[in-house]
This record gives structure tokens, sequence and C-alpha cells, in this order.
């Protein structure tokens, strides 16, 4: 009974810990809410002495922020969550609103997700049912670009080509069910990728289980041993899937600008930035509440999937060797990632020699051609050496990042108890806030970019760990070697961690394009890059207003990400089948 | 040992369980998505930049919404060449010094009420009591009194020159007494005086209209209004192209191409577009460099090159929109003489709220590198760079600024951004014979002779070579072909008016 009173103290702690972390931030950031107020209800005004004097005295900021807090908590208990300090109405309706809006796009998103997922694997489940999966490679590439697929570009060209051009859909706007299509398509295929590719990731093994081959020679149809290989492998991602929830909720603010979707990404964006606090806090509880329910359904899901089987530790390890499974490597399994590192090393190489800086306005967003091949952008600069340049600093931050992510992400992912209330959390937080948050607490000057991706970056590597920590603790195989008088620590380097690093490894690598882009989005705080620097992120944002005037000026920079991508995917599936093969 | 359990029949995707929450998480429709369908062909549809951020309230920046839609008037309306013209006022005298007396026209608010020197009394105390108070009132104390049937009498503390001037802010607009009946909010709906009375107002996403019959100016042609705001420039562009939209405002220069030429209307602003040096601290203390720094400066390919040819290149503190300065301008004399640079370091900064800034920050770095400057660019959201700002951390600041700021009036800008007390001194100029020329600008009360006495003090500090003009913006307006009679004004005070139509 005491320890799960404690669980549920360390369920509450941080989601308590961000709230008062929200009422804290100006006090922390040193960044006058009077003045961020001011500005939000009108840019133009000067903020002279009086007028700040007069909104401190309204919004009561005298009185410091632990009375401010109590004051809104205990309106809370009373279910007022306060009035806007920028507009002076009430938070909890706009709020409640807001998530309406905001979880309906999730919704449509999440649909389209499981559709692009089923897309992805779609090839490896009519091969795997067939028994046919043997010496195939896993694609991949594909998928790779797709995850890397910024959402604010998908969204520029979806709402431009198919609303605008074409007409099919209305291009902007929330007003009903044809609304819905362009966003959710903006948001939901990347993520469906990442999910597809995860679970695509995983269902070879499940194939290669004993049971299928039985289930075969019996003569049961295919559609159902691909049904049972699913049932499988999808409980290791629903917490991944609760987390993409979670993360479109809050974070959809480019795609909500574009499509002028009143959703809580917007809303949160604009409160953070003019601290106000009241719509913050509301926004935040909302969101994590939202967590708490979506890994709450995610958990019963996984026990209604695998319960049984996980209680009494009859799973077989989704991880074997993975010759197994393919025989050797086959030659375009070795080639491809060649191929993706040689074009990538060749546009780098190419690019070197021109200058990423020399800007020439009277030659602006000048198409493809023999003198600049990736052509210009909105000042005249050659974007092939734009995107050559900004790959060192693009990589080594991104990588910075990524690995920091990564070493977390297992790290916390192998204490489940401890980080699941964590995840959910950190995972609520709008990215915004969440820099915010950290620029406010850190001030590491060149490293504080870093931090404020990694803090968050971790988390779906952590709830990816978890879950496959959690299933591979119920196979036969640990079971066997734990009763051979095996130690913990046996276990985890030659049980656990084999089996779950490199699907995590492969997860994270997946995830590197979006981490520059996260990068990038720190620009606001004059955080990370500065323009003119080419970084990869910010060349993509600088370059998002002209995406129809001038395709070239972002597809450039989006393809090399998405060749990154692909790259990394393709190579560590190769590794990995290195190591498989050498055991 | 388990007993093997029957094969269970698969449950389908549990995410799917989030999906009943469909109804009502649509924006509210309300008038702007019936109008949509076209059911009445003579409503105008028109989308907004700035959602209102104070839920209308009339003391804030919400008050230009209003008086954009037709919605509320002052006293006094501003003309195309700055000067104040009568609107609820009929006419106006000065009394002495500080004693002003208005007269005003026959009128009726839009609750029906009539518009007597009472309301218009408690109007202006209302505003004159905001906090914070509205910009135009800001270090001004007002006491108005009625005077008769028809009159109205302000006096000030401090004389005031320019008080009808002041009176045209469209934060000192006239609501009938109703709307200051509750206690907190001011209420605009269906309470003041223009053309347009508002009927609905959906959160920040739309507003709806209708039109007022029994305005004093006439009916309008319109018989209403379905404003949408939308805050991103791309979407606004993409409504007007797709046709949901008759009228959009403010359309980004990186969109302005998609539209056809016939549907971009260009009016020149009152923002200038600047770069301050830091006369303070740092590299542009020395006058010789900041001499070189404008020297360095081309402002014709800014206005061409970023621009894309809307916009002027920089003339004065006040451009092109100004129509009076044209002719007057005086040459700037006594400026310092350039030196070389030699590798002087500078941190330049500017903000991305609005998007051409950083991209002219990138040329104008290019430019000072040329000269022999060392330039690093400091980009960040508005609110997070400005205190840093007006600390003096920059060495130059390129930001856009509305050279008449709320009042119409040239001199104020000046003093505040320009004087050693003033409020937003970015350049954190500090200079004897400034702060003379513009406490002369200051004091004279002629309209004709203010522009020339403002000019003069322009004069004055450009040659401190503290600020270097880069470009006047134009702002495009996007409007449909069936539209016409759309009220463009420089002061960016009106949009639609009794003659705008579909």
């Amino acid at each position: 009974m005491g320890s799960r009173g404690g669980a549920l103290l360390w369920r509450a702690a941080p989601a308590a810990a961000l709230v008062c972390g929200i009422g804290l931030l100006p006090w922390l950031s040193h960044t006058d809410p009077a003045l961020t107020v001011l500005k939000a209800r009108s840019a133009d005004r000067d903020p002279d002495p009086e007028a700040l004097a007069a909104v401190r005295t309204r919004l009561g900021l005298e009185e410091g922020p632990s009375v401010l807090l109590g004051r809104w908590l205990g309106g809370l208990w009373h279910g007022d969550a306060g009035r806007s300090w920028i507009s002076g109405t009430e938070v909890a309706p706009a709020v409640g609103q807001a998530l309406g809006a905001s979880l309906l796009l999730m919704a449509v998103s999440l649909v389209v997700a499981c559709c692009t997922a089923a897309a992805v694997c779609a090839r490896t489940l009519h091969l795997g049912a067939r028994r046919r999966l043997h010496g195939r490679i896993p694609g991949g590439s594909l998928s790779a670009v797709l995850a890397a697929l910024p959402e604010f570009l998908t969204a520029s060209v979806l709402a431009t080509v198919v609303g605008v051009r074409l007409g099919w859909l209305p291009a902007l706007g929330w007003y009903g069910p044809q609304w819905t299509v362009l966003p959710a398509l903006a948001l939901g295929l990347p993520a469906g990728a990442v999910l597809g590719r995860l679970l695509d990731d995983r269902l070879p093994a499940a194939f290669a289980e004993p049971w299928a081959s039985a289930a075969t020679a019996r003569g049961l149809p295919g559609r159902n041993i691909a049904r049972q290989a699913l049932r499988r492998c999808v409980p290791g991602l629903l917490p991944n899937l609760g987390l993409f929830a979670v993360g479109l909720t809050g974070g959809a603010v480019a795609v909500e600008q574009i499509f002028d979707i009143p959703g809580l990404g917007r809303t949160t964006l604009q409160a953070a930035l003019a601290q106000d606090l009241p719509v913050l806090q509301a926004a935040a509880l909302a969101l994590v509440a939202l967590a708490a329910v979506t890994t709450a359904a995610a958990r019963l899901a996984v026990g209604r999937l695998v319960g049984t089987a996980l209680r009494d530790g009859a799973l077989h390890t989704l991880h074997r060797p993975l010759h197994t499974l393919h025989g050797r490597p086959s030659t375009v399994r070795r080639i491809l990632p060649l191929a993706y590192g040689i074009l990538l090393l060749g546009v780098i190489a190419a690019g070197f020699p021109r200058d990423p800086l020399a800007l020439d306005t009277t030659t602006r967003l000048r198409p493809p051609s023999t003198t600049h091949p990736f052509g210009t952008d909105a000042l005249g600069r050659d974007m092939l050496a734009r995107v050559a340049h900004g790959a060192l600093d693009t990589l080594l931050l991104a990588l910075a990042v990524s690995a920091l992510a990564l070493v977390a992400g297992v790290l916390l992912g192998l204490l489940p108890r401890l980080s699941g209330p964590l995840v959910d959390t950190v995972n609520a937080v709008p990215p915004v806030l969440a820099a915010l948050l950290v620029t406010a607490l850190w001030r590491g000057g060149g490293a504080t970019p870093v931090v404020a991706v990694a803090v968050v970056a971790w988390v779906p590597l952590a709830a990816h760990t978890s879950a496959l920590l959690r299933q591979e603790r119920a196979t036969l195989h640990l079971a066997a070697t734990r009763a051979l008088g095996a130690g913990r620590w046996y276990l985890l380097r030659r049980g656990i961690l084999p089996a779950v690093l490199p699907p995590v490894v492969r997860h994270g690598l997946l995830r590197l394009p979006g981490v520059a882009l996260a990068l990038a989005s720190l620009g606001f705080l004059g955080l990370g890059a500065q323009p003119p620097s080419p970084e990869w992120g910010l060349l993509l944002a600088e370059n998002q207003p002209y995406a129809e005037r001038a395709p070239w000026a972002v597809l450039a920079p989006a393809a090399v990400l998405a060749l990154l991508g692909a790259l990394a995917v393709t190579a560590t599936g190769r590794a990995g089948a290195r190591v498989g093969g050498a055991r | 040992m388990h007993p093997p359990r029957p094969p269970r029949r698969p449950r389908l995707l549990t995410a799917f369980l989030l999906a009943p929450l469909l109804t009502g998480c649509f924006a509210a429709t309300g008038d702007a998505g019936a109008a949509a369908g076209g059911k009445d062909a003579a409503r105008l549809r028109v989308a907004l930049a700035f959602p209102p951020a104070e839920n209308l309230s009339p003391y804030g920046a919400d008050a230009t919404i209003l008086s954009r839609l037709g919605v509320t008037e002052g006293l006094t309306a501003l003309d195309a060449n700055g000067a104040a013209v009568p609107a609820l006022a009929s006419s106006w005298r000065r009394e002495d010094d500080r004693t002003w007396r208005f007269t005003l026209r026959e009128a009726v608010f839009q609750d029906g009420t009539e518009v007597t020197p009472a309301a218009v009394v408690t109007a202006l105390t209302r505003a004159g009591r905001a906090a914070p108070a509205p910009a135009a009132l800001s270090g001004v104390t007002l006491t108005a009194r009625a005077q008769g049937a028809t009159g109205v009498r302000i006096t000030t503390t401090d004389p005031d020159p320019v008080l009808p001037l002041r009176l045209t802010s469209p934060s000192l607009a006239v609501l009938a007494p109703k709307a200051y009946g509750g206690k907190g909010a001011v209420d605009p709906v269906g309470t003041a005086t223009g053309p347009f009375t508002l009927t609905a107002v959906t959160g920040t996403t739309s507003a709806a209209l209708d039109r007022f019959d029994d305005y004093w100016g006439g009916r309008a042609q319109a018989s209403g209004i379905d404003a949408r705001f939308i805050a991103d420039g791309t979407a606004r562009a993409n409504a007007l192209r797709t046709g949901q939209i008759d009228l959009a405002e403010a359309i980004p220069v990186s969109q302005a191409a998609a539209l056809d030429a016939g549907s971009r209307r260009e009016t020149a602003t009152t923002r200038t577009t600047s770069l301050l040096l830091n006369t303070e601290s740092g590299t542009f203390k020395d006058a010789a460099l900041r001499a070189a720094a404008r020297a360095a400066v081309d402002t014709g390919a800014l206005a061409e090159g970023v621009y894309e040819g809307h916009a002027d290149p920089g003339a004065g503190i006040y451009g092109p929109a100004v129509t009076w300065a044209g002719g007057k301008r005086l040459t700037p004399t006594g400026r310092a003489k350039a030196k070389k640079p030699d590798g002087a370091p500078v941190t330049l900064a500017t903000y991305d709220n609005r998007p051409e800034l950083p991209e002219a920050a990138q040329v104008l770095k290019q430019q000072l590198e040329k000269a022999g400057f060392t330039v690093q660019l400091e980009v960040r959201e508005y609110s997070r760079l400005e205190s840093d700002a007006l600390a003096g951390k920059f060495d130059a600041f390129v930001g856009a600024r509305n050279s008449l700021l709320d009042t119409g009036d040239p001199v104020s800008l000046l003093a505040s951004d320009f004087t050693c007390d003033g409020g937003y001194n970015l350049a954190l100029l500090c200079d004897k014979d400034v702060d003379r020329a513009v406490e002369r600008a200051r004091t004279v009360a002629d309209t004709s002779e203010r522009q020339d006495a403002a000019l003069a003090a322009e004069a004055v500090i450009l040659a401190t070579d503290a600020v270097v003009p880069l470009v006047h913006q134009r702002v495009v307006t996007g409007v449909a072909d069936t539209v016409g009679g759309v009220l463009l004004d420089p002061y960016e005070r009106t949009l639609v008016g009794t003659g705008t139509r579909r």
C-alpha cells in the first residue's frame, strides 16, 4: 500500500513541478511579464513606466509568484482556472475550446498515421503471412524519407497545391469534416512513418516465432497469422502512439497556423511568448491530464493484447539474430546505405567550394540552373553552397542532441517506474514551453539549445525502451537464464540490452531530422543557429514563406534531411545485420 | 498453467476511442461560415491580420480593428494629409491654451440613443481612467465637460496644441453609456456610432457585423461584414485566392507575387524601417563610424531586393505616406566625416515577427561588412529583444516603427525616440541640439508650422547619424475583383466604409 501511495505521489510530482515551474517562469527567466503582456496586447505600444505599472497592478504582479500561484491553485480547486492576463477573459472555456479543436485534429491525424503505418508495413505483413520473408530486405528508405518530412512543409504544399491550386479541399479554416483532411495529412504522414518503421522493425521476428510456422503448417489463413503477428508487435508501440497523440495535441503549432485552426498549440505559443501564466498553466494541466489518460489507455490496451503472456512470462524475444531471419545480408542491403552516403557526401563536396553567405538580391529566387544547381534563396544565395556548408553544423548539433537523448532515454527507459510519470509530463509540455523553461533554468551559453531540445527528445526513446523492456522481461529465455542463477547485471547486459538497444538506436536515428528542425525552432529565443548561418533547420524555416514561389529553396534542405534519415535507417539496419551475423 | 483460451476477437485500435469527441470541436462557424455559402451576396468577407488581444477593448490595439471595420468613431478623424477633420464633432475651436470646445453633430448610437455631450464626456472620462491609459493619452490629463445641448469643452492640465489630432485616435472612440455599464471591460457590441455594428464576436477567430441603418453619414452599401482574424499571412493570401474572403489585410511581401496584379492594392504607410545606432556605447559611440555605416547602407537594394519593390527607399524619418513632408524636407548639415571602420565589431539586432526584417538585416550585414565592419546578427522574437535593445546591449538595431504613432502628431515620435528623456530611445541618443529642436516643435500649435518644426528637428536628428532610415514600407491589401470602395489609408485606421461593396 505504501509503495502504491509513493507511486501515486511520484506520478503527481512532475505535474505539480510543471505548474509551479510555469508560475515561476518570468521570475526565473528575468523577463518582466508586465512588458510581455503589454506587448502582446499592443505591439506598437511604448513600454513607458506608467503603462507597465498599470499592468503590474492590474495583474497583481507585485505580490510575487508564490501568492499568484497560490491564488490560482485555490481558484482551480473551485473549478476556476483564472482569467487570461492578456484579454481578461476566463481561461477555462477558451482553453477547453482550443483543446477540443486540437483533440479532433489529433484524432484524425492518428487515423492518417495508422493508415500510413499500415502502408509502411504492408509488404512485410503480406510476405510474412505467406512465409516468404526469408532473405528479403526490409524496406525503410521511403518511410525514413516520410518521417523526415517537416510538418510545415507538407502543410504548405498541401494547402497551396490541393487547397488553392486544385481547390479540392478547403485550404484553411476549421468548420467541418472536410476541413480536417489536409491538416491531418500533414501531421499524420510523418508520425505514421515513424510508427510504421518501428513496427516494421519488429514484425519479421514475430513471423519467425515458432507459433507462426506451426500455424502455417496447420493451414491457418495468412490473414490470421498476420493479425496475430501484429498483435504481438503492437504492444511495444502503443506507448509511443500515446506519446504521439499527446504531442500532436499540444505541439501542432505550424500546422495550426498554416490552416488557421484555433487549436491548443497556437494558444500555448502565444501564451508562452506573452507569459500569460494562467492560460499557460491551464493548458499545461489539460495536456498533462490528457497524457495520464492516454498512458492509462495504452496500458489497458497492452494488457488486453498480451497481458496474460506478460504476466506468465511466456513471450519469445523479438530480438533474434538477424541472420536467421534474412540470411546473409544481400547486396542491395549493403549498397543502399553506401549509395545514400555517397550521394550526401557528393552534395556536400560539390557545394563546399561555393560561398554560402555571398548574397546578391538581384538574383533572388532563381530556379536551378547550371550556375546555381539548387537554385537561389530569397536573398540570392546559392542553395547548394548553403546546404553543403550547413551540413557540419547540423550534423554535429543534431547528433549531439540525439546521442544525449539516446543515452538518457535508454537509461531512464530501463527504470520505467521512475521515468513513466516523467515521460508523460515532459511529453505533454509543448516544445516552446519546454524551451522557455530550460532557458530560464539553464544559462549555459552554447550548450543551451542542445539541452533545450534533448530535454524533450529523450521521451519517445525512453517510452520505447520501457515498452520493449516490459516484453523482454517476460520472455522465456530470460526466465531460463534467471533460473540458471544469472544475476541482474548479467541479465541486463546479456539478455535485455542486446534486445532493446538496436531498435531504440534505430528509432533515435529516425528522429534525427526532427531534432534538427526542433533546434531551428528555438531561434525565436535567440538560441541555436542565427541567420545567416546555413544550418538546415534554419534554411527550412527561412525559406518557408517562399515554398510556393521557390519550391527548390525548401526542397533542397528537406531532401538532404530526408537523405540523412534514409542513410541513418539503412545503415543501422546493416550494422544490426552484421552484429547479428557475428553472434 | 492456464487452460488455453479461446482465440479472442482482435480489438480494433484503441486509439480510435478518442474520435467520438468529434462534435463541438470545430470552430464556431457563426456567420462567417454561413456567409461562405454565399447566401447574402452583399455581405463583405474580410480577413484581418491581428486577432483581438483584449476582447475588442477600445483602449488598446484592438481599437484599430474597430475603427478599420467601421464600427467606432471619435470626435475627429485623420484625413489623407494628416490633418484632423470632423467626425462626431462637426467643428471645434481653441478657447485658450488649455481649453478646446467641440460642437457635436446630430448622430445616434447603434443602441438607438442620441449622441449627447454627456455621453461624450462619459466616454472620454472612462478612456482617461483606463489602466494602462490609451497610448494617445499617455502623459496627458484631460477633463471633459458638457456645454449646452451640443458642446463639449475639453481642458488639459498642460497646453496641448494637438488635441484635435489626439482625439482622432481609435482608442478615444465614443461609445454609448450602455457600453460602460458593466463593471469590467467596455463593451463595443452594438454601442458605437459607425456605419457597421458588431453583432457577435467569437473569441479571437471571427466577428459578425451588420449595417447600421441610422448612421449619420448615410447608409452603408454592404449589408454587413463577416470578419475573420487570420494571423498567418500566407493563410490570408490563400483565403483570398480561394475566394473565401473578399478583402485581406496586410499581405506579406513573400505572398504578394502569388496574387493577381489586379487584386493587389498598395498603400504607402507611415511605417519606417530604420537602422538605429547605439550612440551611448560600443562601436557607434564614434560619430565618424556612424557616418561610415550610413554611407555603407544602400537603401535601394533593400527596397528592391528584400521588399520586392513594395517599399520606398528611406528618405527620412517620415516617408512618402506623410504627404506634407515631401516638399519641405531639409538636408541635414554638420554631419561627421566618415572614417575607416577597420573591422570594428558590430552586433546587429532585429526581430523575426516581421519576416522581412531578418532578411533586411542580413543584407545590411553584407553591406556593412563590405565597408569594413565585422557584423554579428542577433535575431529574436520581439518581446525577448526589446528590453536588451533599450538597455543598449546591441550596437545597432533594425526595426519598423510607425512614424506618426497613435496621435497622428509628427512630434511625439521624435520626443519618445530621440530625446534624452524619450521612452523608446533605442539609439540611446542624448544630444542637446536634438532636444532643443524637438522641444521647439512641441510648442508650435499651428499645423503647418508644427510640421515645419518637426522637419527641422528631423534634420537635426539625421545629422547625428543615430538613425539611418532604410525603407518606407507599403502595405499590400488583397482585394477581390468584385469589391470596390475599399478605404486604403496610410494611417491604417480605416478599411471598410459606407461606400465599400461587392
